[in-house]
């Protein structure tokens, strides 16, 4: 059993403690709940873009220096953004505990003035490259995008993806940059999680000294937004340079952490996970018609998602895929699973959960998670109860429920004409 | 006014100490090499079980052979077929996974810890008793050839490919692993069983075993189920023929709809057994290794060009390749190329300041243990043990050796093993966009199609 210390600074800050000396390591890891779902339209992928920029230094850590701080004492480090969150994490010699609160407290509390145009006008261009890299410039890149642009109206902000567009990149300004940290970057808004080979006496005091006098914000906008149901289903089909087809699925459903999202989770296992699960056994083993398939969910906050898609084997029609894809959902929802379908599902979990704590810094992810989403990083405790719970016909349910044709968008990727 | 602790970094505590796990290594009576160490972070075990041959051992009109036996593995093996096998690793909590690289062919599963028995059974149906089925194999196959055709449109694989064909010619490593079109189609079953057959024995064999079990239950799981293999001839090994070259130039690939030029500049690296390997590692660290090295630094933090550079020395057993490799938008593709060329020049001159050297070897000696926190990093860095004959306080004293590495170790071998002019520069990119400006480098150019083929 993890140990878990819990407890908030006059600040507001949340901070987790996990003692463990298992290795002579530290994990310092942040989560602001702030995400691509607080931007406005004209201003998407604002939120990653300023991820990249709390990378570019602050008051005390010249451009560049973060980086050099915390490679140079053999530590690494990175960021990420989502919709619903942006973290930034570092794992470090031990020793080198209060370097990873200098520099985080660095950024939360004195970013502002150590802010210039040039520093923007880099990571802009840096953030554009990433684009075209990892959506713009290879097979399939931009599907996810279109997924939601079908599936959330432009008024729910799950519409764009975190990346943003190119046109909202370019008309970001300095001004922008410093009204959203002030906005979101802030003690109050923050879970600071701390794992590894500390006394946490002494860790608690360091970070009183180094958060403790960071002022909180003002009142700010709490995310409160509805999505509006499909009615029926949205479809549309692209051209672009891929040499097969595939069709893309999106499904709506409830928020991570519901019952019916934990369901849904292992029900994506039973469909598409390994050689053995319904869709790879039928279109790639069997019929032979698909090159692959896949089926996940996303851990989102404020409504969820399942996601699948398959890819036609060179010759095969994406009519016909995309008929015998239905036909093996609906079979789950009226034809039901097996037990030891269930079981290897709720193994899954238990492996995968095995493997998300091993790690002193994905543990404390996890954890800033639960305590970002949940309010109660004592979850990680609890975990798996619902998923050790789960019945066979409660994941058909979800299968009866949600895998309908007016709950799911579908995009459809097809080879350009040579 | 800034209170003091704020001003500058905190100095660090005192260095806590760090051992990588014990591992237990010995050769069974068939000639079997086994390594376990033990790691009880979570209730997981990493197992691996190599074949120390792989696409090494690849004809050039049977290119993929290697990789498309590793694919078949797990088609059947004892008296499970493909599913029974995949439903029963799955009940375990069990990953299975099967591939080959350049030195070896892998069988690999990391499972939940009370499952360790049953899994390494497992692990042992599908090293020793695969059964290569006929009905398996033309599925695979197909799957590959699809997996090659869809590689067309990607161009990160399409400028490995390439490279990899210039520096090496039809010989080792410079086929892809993968294979293409004609050899997969080329391949027979009968040809898969011939490779399992020869390789496929213990004394070319190791297993490995990391994680949550005690050293004398996985020596015993081995024992039982590994003990009976039979022994074979030992394989000859396969040797590289490198196509040095004289002076740089430069190829094109075309891939008109392109919004970003994928590049890749390099020549013929040195070997995993290289007696400069430390310093190797510190100098390509420095230079281009990690985020904060001088080529990353300069096309992304300085100019903007990419979202990412890096540069490697792919260390096999024999020479593999030394590359940067940089993906940057069109209109950049000419001012990338030279700045990574001079950034290869200023690191042989012996430019460069002790902070730069300091930060690289503090970096590379304090990030190892969070590389080796989990069982699968445990065992991965095993079986490089085993590939590469390293003993068995090499990880104990890793960081030792890095620390002894200085300025001159850095200059030299950056003279030795570096040289911009004698690189090929391969782009994958819009020729259209980028022709014109790579003109101006000054170096040969010649355009290639995707296959390589020499374009009018």
């Amino acid at each position: 059993m993890l140990q878990i210390e819990d407890y908030k600074l006059a600040n507001g800050l949340r901070v987790v403690l996990n003692e463990d000396h298992s290795a002579p390591l530290v994990a310092v890891n942040i989560w602001y709940h702030v995400g691509s779902k607080n931007e406005r339209v004209g201003r998407t992928g604002f939120a990653h873009l300023f991820e990249h920029m709390l990378f570019s230094g602050s008051e005390h850590v010249g451009n560049n220096e973060h980086f050099r701080h915390v490679q140079s004492v053999g530590g690494v480090l990175n960021g990420t953004t989502f919709f619903d969150r942006t973290n930034y994490f570092e794992t470090l010699p031990s020793n080198y505990l209060a370097l990873g609160l200098w520099l985080e407290s660095d950024r939360m509390g004195f970013f502002v003035p150590a802010l210039t145009q040039e520093k923007l006008d880099i990571q802009r261009e840096v953030v554009k490259e990433e684009r075209r890299q990892r959506y713009d410039n290879v097979p399939y890149g931009t599907a996810f995008e279109r997924l939601l642009d079908l599936a959330f109206d432009p008024a729910y902000p799950y519409h764009w993806p975190t990346i943003g567009s190119m046109e909202d990149l370019a008309a970001a300004s300095l001004d922008d940059i410093r009204n959203f940290f002030q906005t979101w970057y802030r003690p109050d808004n923050a879970v600071l999680t701390l794992i590894g080979d500390f006394v946490p006496d002494e860790a608690k005091r360091l970070v009183e000294q180094y958060f403790g006098d960071i002022a909180p914000g003002r009142e700010f906008p709490r995310f409160n937004a509805k999505r509006s149901p499909l009615e029926a289903e949205r479809r549309d089909t692209f051209a672009s340079p891929v040499q097969l087809p595939r069709i893309y699925r999106l499904y709506h459903l409830p928020k991570m952490g519901d019952l019916d999202w934990i369901h849904a989770d292992m029900l994506s296992t039973v469909l598409g996970s390994d050689k053995a699960s319904r869709l790879d056994r039928a279109l790639v083993h069997e019929q032979q018609i698909a090159q692959d398939v896949a089926a996940y969910v996303l851990p989102t906050e404020s409504t969820g998602m399942m996601l699948m898609h398959a890819t036609a084997k060179e010759g095969v029609d994406i009519e016909q895929l995309e008929h015998a894809f239905d036909a093996e959902i609906e079979r789950v929802a009226s034809g039901g699973i097996t037990d030891d379908e269930l079981t290897r599902a709720r193994v899954r979990a238990e492996v995968e959960y095995a493997h998300q704590i091993e790690n002193y810094d994905t543990r404390a992810d996890m954890i800033g998670m639960l305590s970002t989403y949940f309010g109660d990083p004592d979850m990680v405790h609890t975990w798996l109860d619902p998923y050790n719970a789960a019945t066979a016909n409660d994941l058909a349910g979800v299968a009866r429920k949600y895998l309908v044709p007016d709950n799911r968008v579908t995009s459809v990727f097809v080879p350009e004409a040579a | 006014m800034t209170e003091e602790f704020r001003a500058s970094a905190p100095p660090p505590g005192p260095p806590r100490p760090y051992h990588f796990p014990h591992v237990t290594r010995r050769v069974l009576p068939n000639g079997l090499r086994v390594l376990i160490a033990e790691n009880h972070n979570a209730p997981i075990v990493a197992m691996r079980s190599l074949v120390r041959s792989g696409a090494d051992h690849d004809k050039a009109e049977l290119a993929g052979l290697a990789s498309l036996a590793a694919d078949l593995l797990d088609e059947g093996a004892g008296d499970r077929d493909a599913m029974r096998l995949a439903e029963d690793i799955g009940l375990l909590g069990g990953a299975l996974g099967t591939g080959a690289d350049w030195d070896a062919t892998y069988v690999s599963i990391d499972v939940l810890s009370r499952n360790a028995e049953p899994s390494l059974s497992i692990l042992s149906d599908v090293s020793c008793r695969a059964t290569l089925p006929e009905e398996g194999f033309d599925r695979v196959r197909k799957e590959r050839l699809t997996e090659i055709l869809q590689q067309r449109d990607e161009p990160a694989a399409i400028a490995g490919k390439r490279f990899a064909a210039l520096l090496y010619g039809e010989g080792v490593y410079g086929n892809s692993i993968v294979g293409n079109p004609d050899s997969v189609a080329r391949i027979a079953l009968d040809d898969i069983r011939r490779f399992y057959q020869q390789h496929f024995v213990p004394n070319n064999s190791s297993v490995v075993v990391a994680g949550d079990v005690r050293t004398r239950d996985a020596d015993a799981f081995v024992d039982r189920f590994f003990g009976s293999w039979k022994k074979g001839a030992e394989p000859p090994r396969p040797e590289v023929t490198p196509r040095p070259i004289d002076s740089s130039r430069v190829y094109i690939i075309d891939r008109p709809q392109a919004v970003q030029s994928e590049i890749r500049v390099g020549h013929i690296g040195v070997p995993r057994s290289c007696a400069d390997y430390f310093p190797l590692s510190v100098m390509n660290a420095l230079l281009g290794g990690v985020f904060n090295s001088r080529i990353n630094l300069n096309l992304r933090e300085r100019h903007g060009y990419t979202y990412g550079a890096r540069s490697q020395f792919a260390f096999r057993r024999q020479a593999g390749p030394f590359v940067v490799a940089a993906p940057v938008r069109n209109e950049v593709t000419r001012e990338s190329v030279e700045e990574v060329l001079a950034e290869l020049r200023r690191i042989r001159t012996g430019d460069i300041e002790q902070q730069e050297l300091d930060d690289t070897k503090n970096y590379l000696m304090g990030v190892f243990p969070a590389m080796v926190q989990s069982s699968g990093d445990i065992a991965g860095r095993l079986v490089d043990m085993e590939l590469y004959g390293l003993p068995e306080d090499y990880f104990d004293r890793y960081r030792e050796n890095i620390g002894a590495v200085d300025r001159d170790a850095i200059t030299r071998v950056a003279g030795k093993y570096i040289d911009p002019d004698r690189a090929l520069i391969v782009i994958v990119g819009s020729a259209k966009a980028i022709r014109e400006p790579l003109g101006h480098l000054g170096l040969p150019i010649h355009e290639l199609d995707i296959e390589g083929k020499e374009v009018a």
